[in-house]
């Protein structure tokens, strides 16, 4: 090592030289915008993506997507989903979730759910903000499955398009479970996709 | 095994040798090559066989190829010959089975979601095994769906027509309900002529229907397969005790399945003799009570003239206050117990435990008093064996089988099965004598209808009739040369033309039965309700013993005289000790050795003998005061017989009555103290069936609100009582029992007991023969004209089946009296009418509908039901041996309202 | 002086206290303290128990179990493909790089071949979350040490990531991103801007947070020597990752047993000469330029392709298709109510996460559920040296001891 070198090297530790440097840094930082911002004043733009509360659609005719065929339940890791299935009194011979609920304390937010669906009637909306000081009331019904559902729709249906359970097509719309009717009067026309 | 198994099963079919994937393999000539290679462990996927029935070969999925053939073949429908080469795996074979399953898939709709099968369906496996992704002109069939049935749904979009169902029903039931027909271009499935499904309803087509084409409606929509747990379990409807797996979800039972289903294709068909594993429409449909509505949730103790929900603790510290100040003020004889043989064998054995080192009484009964005790009884003394001596095995490869007074498809279904398969497989003549119309004798090669209680004068008939062809077997009879000329001289002033006068029968039809009987290898007689509830069941029970002992058919292999039961567990009632002359194991109650070995046993001493007393005497004791308080766990006498007994008036002279039970019955609702029990879906223990095979019950749901199994219950009032009974779990009771009565679990398999007439003929046959056979004078001077009968329904059993929905939306009370048609159109009656029936014990108004199962001259009225009151029109004549009351039969007169 | 006798003089320090003669003479011992579970630096809930002569470590005891959820029984409890969010639990900080060691293992027992472009998206992503993981690991270990701007520098770029993250998948930081045979989502276009931006912006953030430690007399001063582990001790111990690499061990599962893009893309493997934690430092800021020329490499190489393995018999179809094709609905509902049928057999696959070797051994027997299946998790690993590690420092260094190893609690216990 030179002599300049070595001089430098103990002019620098007697004058803590790194403590200078640092301090660079750090001044040229306070000059820097926040970083940080003001929650809950201002909100994070959330990206479609974002798996966040469940919700339960409907077709655009208001009708149930749900045909309660309990795969949401088999697929669920967490086990938070509990499907209740009947015949649906209103239209004798089809079926529907007469119960639908979802524990979201349990839930994990890891989307099988909506994978699972074989309707896309599960949906994740960007709702996150649901916390409460009643416990009980995370247990999620289906009336507020599907209030969710009506009021994050658009949410929904984005988080379909983006993880590719639904294209944003016409045709898309169409699919839809189509009933055995009852021999003793029928009740609906044949779907084109299916005919 | 086989597409035909021989009709002997003494004689093997020859044996041939054939390569299947380059190795040789033995198998018997003629069978399906489709078994031979299950036979080695290889599994070929096929979605219409089932080794229960003749393969049909319709699915196309078994396809092997055969040496020296271009195309594949149909391993089912070929039989296996003699050097055949064969070869089950390949590239081709895969393709060729694909393209199979594409054919079902491309007119299958998109069901999964919806369909109760999903999750347990052979064409999902099918379709995801071998990885069809691309199916091209896929097609809807768009046919409407079949709701008219009440337990089944026919939805034939989903059907692949593998024909299971309808080879089921024909083959294996031999009921034949279901058939082809094409409807809408496609071939369907329909109930027999496209007419609202009406049959037995024993869901075996839902069983081995592949796909969901044939749902529940019981379970329909509710859940999918994954979601249920299921436990294997024993049916507590009748004493055939079917296995069945009851499929539960969190408290609810959702559906009960059986063993039979397309998942177990692969078996032995030799080895169906043991049961085919379906269980009946009772089994399968009857499960909603266990979390019914109406089942009791807590103790009721009455206060004045209601009764009020109190917890346990409080009820048992009242309950064991009262039974004490009894106890100390009139003495251990005044307390009385009676149990049902719905309990298991654990709580049966409890129970008169309870009763006897609890209570120090012995007066105790179980429900087999009803007419089976007439059968242990009889069969004791004769052949000192209490329970049947053949089992399902022998009872399907008979070659000739009488069926006396029973109508087995309607109170055993699963053995009528077997005495089906003796009839398809076996090719035994059955020979019925009944007084209905039954359906076994529809497929009966010697349908004898009789008149109303003149059955035992038919076996005496049958005895004569063998005597007079010389049809004895001199190797039985020849150790006991005096026994036979007791019975000669018995039966000498018997004359056939009298008795066919009496029964109905034609002398030639005595001959008949007794020479087929008589020269058969493998004969069995089996006696149902028409004997054993019957006057002079014991006695009828010890004729037949006699009619087996000359034709030398006691103690041969596959042959006997047999019973069957009504309620699950009536023979373990009687092998556990609940009756006043048994202790367990049928050990005599004054029997000074056993007693001795129980007390030590037991640590307690037993009450003394002579002091018990049966059901009748018991409710006479109730009536005069003697007894003051009664114990009923599970009976109900007040609903089951008739008023003439005075139950009522006996129930309510006492000072205690404690009913336990799932439900508040009619005798419940008099009690003062009512503890509520679990069914046998909450508890664990065993079931002897009629076989004398030893069941596993098995818990399958937590106990309904705060009701408790029996075994517990009692072990906790024992205790209370003074008793130290360490029972933690059932498992503790049947330790006990093993120890106690070494063997008898035996894995589930009865002990083969060869019976043994010798003892009871070289002592006491001569003296009672002569009284047995004493022609009474014909009854046939009736003043009435008709005979009323009461009886089982297919659908019911017991009181319990009415506490099932489903049941009772399949067989409703009508509050009709069932009457042959001819009898209707001779009194001008229409279906609906009312009519005034009377009895020498009173007269009641009901409307009438026609049946086709009973015989003119009589009437019928189901037991279940009480709605009206048919049973208080009965007389009850009590066995003077055996104290069994029946009370099933009477003349009536029918005239219109 | 002996030291014992010391200690007896500090007790006795007021003779003039009224019972000071009555005093019986006081038990010397070793101290022991607990450590831990509730302290700040123990990154979670982990228990040592530290028997101190003074204020040297003479034994630690590591306590785990605290965090204890199962998760290995629960994977015998759902279907292969249900167990993936399960994984995103273990090592919460790296959530990207559980699910891709557990997705390799089973496709692995499968047979299972990944699509190209799925590898490079699996590389990507891994690398993307290495330099999560090797960003939290940085700031949370200065901040142990006292260094605490560092821990903010270091969280403002993670948060770029996290927030890509979310993006890419829905969150941040349980992502269940990959699947058995594949990916669930393609990178769109503004995610590829988004990356390839913060590729440029990153490297000199590198160096920013440099300036603070690299020099600092302090950091120097607390790392240098500390927890040295000697080369053949960190090989016996099983250790993995940078803490062996610190030693002079060049092992890197991506070089050596190499899997997904890794073999298509060059980079260094940093290797440390002393084995102390001044070392392991350095190879994890040089690790994250390297992860930066991975990422920038694997961009400029991806092709367009199928993003899912096309087995139908293990994985899903496209969900369009479930809506018209029986065999596609067939295929879902098999899937997701039993899953696939895994061939019998026993497997365990090794993945270099940024810890260390992340492992997992599963034993199937068939059917859709393992029957056993066993995670190597690093941290538990690293922490059986850490007695050995320890030995003779002061207390104040177990902070840095535990820090170094990059623990996370919830891979430890599991």
């Amino acid at each position: 090592m030179s002599v300049a070198a070595l001089t430098k090297k103990i002019l620098q530790a007697a004058l803590f030289y790194e403590i200078v440097d640092a301090m660079k840094v750090t001044f040229r930082h306070m000059l820097h915008r926040p970083m940080t911002f003001q929650y809950p004043r201002e909100q994070r733009t959330i990206p479609d993506t974002h798996r966040g509360a469940l919700g339960l659609l409907r077709y655009d005719d208001g009708r149930e997507r749900c045909v309660g065929c309990d795969l949401c339940e088999a697929a669920c890791p967490s086990h938070c989903i509990k499907v209740i299935s009947a015949e649906d009194p209103a239209r004798p011979l089809q079926r529907y979730a007469s119960e639908f609920y979802i524990d979201i304390t349990k839930c994990v937010f890891c989307g099988y759910c909506v994978e699972a669906c074989p309707v896309n009637a599960l949906a994740m909306t960007k709702m996150y903000e649901y916390s409460t000081h009643d416990k009980r009331s995370l247990l999620f019904d289906k009336q507020r499955l599907y209030d969710i559902g009506e009021r994050h729709l658009d949410d929904g249906k984005k988080y379909l398009y983006a993880h590719n359970q639904e294209k944003n097509v016409e045709q898309s719309r169409e699919y839809r479970y189509y009933f055995p009717q009852s021999v003793q009067k029928s009740t609906q026309p044949p779907p084109k996709h299916l005919s | 095994m086989g597409l035909k198994p021989a009709t002997n099963p003494d004689v093997e079919a020859a044996t041939i040798e054939l390569s299947i994937d380059g190795k040789s393999v033995t198998a018997r000539d003629g069978v399906s090559l489709y078994d031979v290679i299950a036979m080695t462990g290889k599994i070929i996927p096929a979605m219409c066989y089932h080794y229960t029935f003749d393969p049909f070969g319709s699915c196309g999925m078994c396809l092997v190829m055969q040496e020296g053939k271009k195309a594949p073949v149909r391993s089912c429908t070929a039989k296996a010959a003699a050097g055949m080469v064969i070869r089950t795996e390949g590239e081709d074979l895969f393709l060729a089975r694909k393209k199979a399953v594409e054919k079902h898939l491309s007119v299958h709709p998109l069901d999964c979601p919806v369909c109760d099968a999903d999750g347990h369906c052979e064409l999902q496996d099918m379709a995801f095994q071998h990885g069809v992704t691309n199916l091209a002109n896929a097609k809807q069939k768009f046919i409407p769906e079949d709701t008219r049935s009440p337990v089944l749904d026919f939805n034939m979009n989903r059907c692949i027509a593998c024909a299971e169902c309808i080879n089921v029903c024909k083959d294996v039931l031999m009921i034949d309900a279901l058939q082809f027909m094409k409807k809408g271009g496609f071939n369907q499935v329909v109930a027999k002529g496209d007419l609202a499904l009406d049959c037995e309803f024993c869901g075996d087509c839902l069983a081995v229907c592949p796909v969901g084409a044939i749902t529940n409606k019981f379970s329909k929509y509710l859940y999918k397969p994954w979601q249920m747990r299921k436990t294997t379990t024993t049916c507590n409807y009748c004493g055939d005790g079917c296995q069945l797996y009851l499929e539960t979800k969190d408290e609810e039972v959702v559906r009960v399945t059986s063993p039979l289903s397309w998942k177990n294709k692969w078996g032995d068909r030799s080895e169906t003799a043991k049961g085919h594993g379906g269980i009946c429409v009772r089994g399968r449909f009857g499960f909603e009570y266990l979390d019914s509505k109406s089942r009791l949730t807590q103790p009721l103790v009455r206060e004045g003239n209601r009764l009020v929900q109190k917890p346990w603790l409080e009820t048992m510290h009242q309950l064991v206050d009262r039974v004490t100040e009894i106890k100390d003020k009139y003495g251990a004889d005044a307390i009385g117990g009676l149990v049902t043989a719905r309990c298991t064998n654990e709580e049966l054995y409890l129970f008169q435990k309870l009763m006897r080192t609890g209570f120090g009484t012995n007066q105790l009964d179980s429900s087999a008093r009803y007419g089976h005790m007439n059968f242990v009884l009889a069969s004791k003394q004769a052949v000192g064996l209490g329970r049947m001596p053949n089992d399902w095995e022998d009872l399907t490869k008979a070659k000739a089988i009488i069926l006396f007074g029973t109508n087995i498809t309607e109170t055993n279904p699963l053995t009528a099965v077997r005495i089906k398969e003796a009839i398809r497989v076996y090719k035994a003549q059955v020979m019925t004598f009944d007084s209905a119309i039954t359906n076994i004798a529809k497929l009966a090669s010697h349908p004898l209808l009789i008149k109303p209680g003149t059955e035992g004068a038919v076996i005496d008939g049958l005895v004569k009739a063998t005597i007079d062809q010389d049809l004895v077997d001199e190797g039985a009879v020849g150790k006991h040369p005096q026994a036979l000329e007791a019975l000669k001289s018995a039966v000498e002033d018997v004359s056939l033309e009298r008795l066919a006068a009496q029964t109905g029968l034609p002398v030639e039809a005595f001959r008949e039965v007794a020479a087929i009987f008589a020269e058969s290898t493998r004969s069995i007689i089996l006696c149902g309700e028409g004997i054993v509830r019957r006057t002079n069941g014991y006695q009828n029970v010890l004729k037949l013993m006699d009619l087996a002992w000359i034709t030398g058919k006691l103690g041969r292999a596959g042959c006997g005289v047999n019973t069957v039961t009504e309620e699950p567990n009536e023979q373990g009632a009687v092998d556990m000790g609940a009756a006043p002359e048994f202790l367990p194991g049928q050990a005599r109650f004054d029997d000074p050795a056993v007693r001795d070995r129980f007390s030590k046993a037991w640590e307690a001493s037993l009450p003394p003998v002579g002091s018990g007393a049966r059901l009748i005497e018991i409710l006479k004791r109730s009536k005069s005061g003697q007894i003051k308080a009664l114990y009923i766990l599970g009976e109900n006498p007040l609903a089951t017989l008739p008023a003439s007994m005075e139950v009522r008036a006996a129930l309510e002279r006492l000072e205690l009555l404690v009913v336990q039970d799932p439900f508040l019955t009619e005798t419940g609702k008099l009690a003062h103290f009512v503890l509520p029990a679990c069914t046998y879906a909450e508890k664990d223990g065993t079931f002897t069936n009629l076989e004398g095979r030893v069941l596993r019950v098995r818990q399958a749901m937590d106990p309904l609100g705060e009701s408790l199994p029996d075994w517990h219950i009692m072990t906790a009032f024992a205790n209370a009582m003074g008793c130290r009974w360490e029972y933690q779990s059932a498992n503790d009771v049947q330790a006990e029992i093993m120890k106690l009565l070494p063997g008898y679990y035996n894995l589930g398999q009865p002990r083969k007991v060869v019976p043994v007439p010798d003892q009871y003929l070289s002592n006491d046959f001569a003296a009672g023969v002569k009284a047995r056979y004493q022609q009474r004078p014909p009854s046939g001077e009736h003043t009435r004209p008709f005979s009323l009968s009461m009886g089982q329904l297919l659908v019911h059993s017991g009181k319990l089946s009415t506490q099932a929905p489903g049941l009772i939306k399949i067989a409703p009370n009508t509050e009709k009296l069932r009457m042959n048609i001819r009898d209707m159109e001779r009194l001008g009656l229409q279906d609906g009418a009312k009519v005034r029936l009377t009895s020498d014990r009173g007269s009641l108004q009901l409307g009438v509908q026609p049946d086709q199962s009973v015989a003119p001259g009589t009437c019928f009225f189901p037991e279940h039901f009480n709605e009206p009151p048919v049973k208080d029109l009965m007389p009850v004549s009590v066995d003077a041996t055996t104290g069994v009351p029946s009370f099933k039969q009477i003349w009536v007169s029918i005239e219109q309202a | 002086m002996t030291f014992e006798d010391q200690r007896t003089t500090v007790y006795k320090i007021n003779p003039e206290h009224p019972e000071s003669e009555t005093l019986p003479t006081l038990r010397t011992e070793e101290l022991l303290l607990n450590m831990g579970p509730q302290h700040p630096s123990t990154h979670g809930v982990l228990k040592v128990i530290l028997e101190l002569e003074g204020e040297r470590l003479v034994k630690s005891t590591p306590v785990m179990g605290y965090l204890h959820r199962g998760v290995e029984k629960l994977a015998e409890d759902g279907t292969y493909h249900q167990f993936i969010p399960h994984t995103d639990r273990l090592d919460y900080v790296c959530a990207m790089y559980n699910n891709f060691a557990y997705c390799r293992a089973v496709e692995k027992l499968l047979n299972l071949q990944v699509p190209e472009r799925a590898e490079y998206l699996r590389t990507i992503v891994a690398e993307v979350q290495r330099i999560i993981g090797h960003q939290f690991w940085l700031s949370a270990q200065a901040l142990d040490i006292g260094a605490m701007t560092v821990f903010f520098y270091c969280f403002r770029d993670r948060e770029i990531l996290l927030d890509w993250f979310d993006e890419l998948c829905g969150a941040r930081l349980t992502t269940s991103w990959y699947r058995i045979g594949g990916v669930e989502r393609d990178l769109t276009p503004s995610l590829i801007d988004k990356l390839k931006q913060f590729l440029d912006y990153f490297p000199p953030k590198i160096d920013e947070y440099q300036v603070f430690l690299e020099r600092n007399r302090i950091w120097l001063g607390r790392t240098k020597g500390v927890a040295v582990i000697s080369a053949e001790d960190a090989v016996n111990f099983g250790l993995s990752g940078p803490v062996l690499r610190g030693s002079g061990v060049d092992y890197d599962l991506r070089k050596y047993e190499p899997y997904s893009a890794y073999p298509k893309c060059e980079f260094n493997v940093p290797v440390g000469k002393n084995g102390d934690t001044y070392d392991r430092y350095w190879i994890r800021v040089m690790e994250l330029y390297e992860s930066v020329k991975i990422i920038r490499q694997c961009l400029d190489q991806m092709q367009d392709g199928p993003i899912m393995a096309d087995v139908p018999s293990v994985t899903l179809p496209p969900k369009e298709r479930v809506f018209t094709n029986l065999e596609s609905m067939i295929q879902q509902f098999k899937l997701f109510s039993q899953g696939f049928d895994a061939p019998p057999g026993e497997i365990y696959c090794g993945t270099e996460a940024h810890k260390g070797e992340l492992g997992f051994y599963i034993v199937s027997t068939g059917g859709g559920k393992p029957y056993r299946l066993k995670i190597r998790a690093p941290s538990f690993v690293h922490m059986g040296a850490f007695d050995h590690m320890a030995r003779g420092y002061m207390i104040s260094d177990a902070c840095t001891i535990f820090g170094t190893y990059d623990i996370v609690m919830g891979e430890c216990d599991r």
